[in-house]
């Protein structure tokens, strides 16, 4: 295990998960706005495509992805976001480095989808909200009588959440797309994409 | 506190993240305070005896503004007042000992030591130096942001309504130098870490040495009799239900 990665590769992908934590939490502070804490996700699709294809152009080897995931669960665990990102981080990074395997690492077609499966990492974020508002549900009902439950119930189904999780990964293909053009516009001049 | 030098407050990495995993629990279910009571002072105990009384002091407050908010005043009010003191008072409770563990977590880790104690305790190097890269990197993120925020003041495209109305802009400009001192960041680094030998792959030694003190073991065994108490309300609950 310890020979496939050189030292370059795992400092690229340490680097590369400081500039989405920081972009994550950065725009994670916007959540504290109730309605726009349920868009967090698509927020964080959205900003995240940028980066991320510029790491793929220094991916070259089956794992890196899956380490990234992996680092950045971590990370968010340590900041208190209970274990659940780890795995639903790692998961989704799996998938997406099995994505970018088939295209080889150089299609483009393939690391749009990519980036689409990957920032769906960010739920592992968001489930602990989702579960915690079945106690909001019933401490509200209980306090204020139903009517309050029927007006903010449609944002907390998990009907909602599936329609999320679909939106998030229309977004993130789209951001990785612009990503991919503002690659073009800045970062291929300078030699280093 | 009257400890002297060598007693002095420090626990180790390891310790950290068990008390982390732990105060996680927390987060999913509902309890009364006398249950929950030992987890809570958990991350108080760190801060407090540490360096950052305030941020201690700033917490415990909060917890408990929470809970009276919780307990007393909820009963009572009605319409939107009750629905952002519901919020408030529900995130803060559960939330906010595992935010104060995390942070505390962050903070007071300095990089040395982190790589000393995971390395004990045989964690792959394909994790520990991308972490104690982001342990790195994450300050002088922020000094970057600092001066491309100045950079663009300084061409009249501050943080303003006016650069607020076009955002894909903003985005724009803030992303690409951030991106690009990263990419030369990256090569540096390695750089730097090749000429001290990381690749190499014999085992590496530390000025640190990682062991569990006494602070360690009492920590350690406060939360767990938390966590014990903890989980024999809900089981027990359950069987007697």
């Amino acid at each position: 295990m310890s020979e496939r990665f050189a030292v370059k590769d795992l400092i690229t992908v340490g680097i590369f998960s400081v500039i989405m934590i920081v972009l994550i939490f950065a725009f994670g502070m916007l959540g504290y706005i109730p309605i726009l804490m349920i868009g967090l996700p698509i927020i964080a699709a959205l900003i995240c495509g940028i980066p991320f294809m510029l790491f793929l152009t220094r991916v070259n080897k089956f794992g890196m992805v899956t380490l990234m995931g992996l680092i950045l669960g971590i990370v968010m665990f340590l900041s208190g976001h209970t274990w659940i990102p780890i795995v639903v981080f790692t998961l989704c990074a799996l998938i997406a480095d099995i994505i970018l395997k088939m295209g080889d690492y150089s299609s483009v077609k393939n690391s749009i989808i990519a980036h689409g499966v990957f920032i769906l990492g960010v739920f592992g974020n968001m489930l602990p909200f989702f579960i915690l508002r079945d106690y909001f549900l019933g401490a509200i009902a209980e306090s204020m009588g139903n009517d309050y439950v029927n007006v903010i119930s449609p944002f907390l189904t998990y009907e909602c959440l599936i329609v999320l999780v679909i939106l998030t990964f229309i977004v993130g293909c789209i951001s990785a797309y612009v990503g991919k053009l503002v690659l073009k516009k800045h970062f291929e001049k300078a030699g280093i994409a | 506190m009257e400890l002297g030098l060598d007693n002095q407050f420090k626990i180790d990495p390891r310790t950290k993240i068990i008390l982390l995993v732990i105060i996680s629990f927390m987060v999913f279910n509902e309890a009364p305070l006398y249950v929950s009571g030992i987890l809570v002072l958990v991350p108080f105990i760190c801060l407090f005896f540490s360096d950052y009384k305030k941020a201690a002091i700033i917490y415990i407050f909060l917890y408990v503004i929470a809970r009276y908010i919780q307990i007393y005043l909820l009963p009572n009010t009605t319409g939107i007042v009750s629905i952002l003191l519901v919020t408030f008072s529900y995130t803060a409770s559960r939330m906010l000992p595992i935010f104060v563990m995390g942070y505390y977590t962050i903070t007071s880790t300095k990089v040395s030591e982190f790589i000393a104690s995971m390395e004990k305790s045989n964690v792959p190097k394909e994790i520990i130096i991308p972490i104690s890269v982001i342990f790195r990197y994450i300050p002088s993120v922020y000094e970057e942001i600092k001066s491309i925020t100045n950079a663009m003041k300084m061409r009249g495209f501050g943080f303003t309504t006016k650069s607020l109305k076009s955002p894909l802009k903003l985005i724009e400009f803030y992303m690409v130098p951030i991106l690009i001192s990263a990419v030369k960041t990256s090569d540096e680094l390695s750089a730097a870490s090749l000429t001290r030998g990381l690749s190499n792959p014999e085992k590496r030694t530390h000025l640190i040495d990682a062991e569990f003190n006494k602070w360690d073991y009492i920590l350690l065994i406060v939360s767990i009799i938390g966590l014990g108490i903890y989980s024999y309300y809900f089981i027990g609950g359950v069987v007697l239900a």
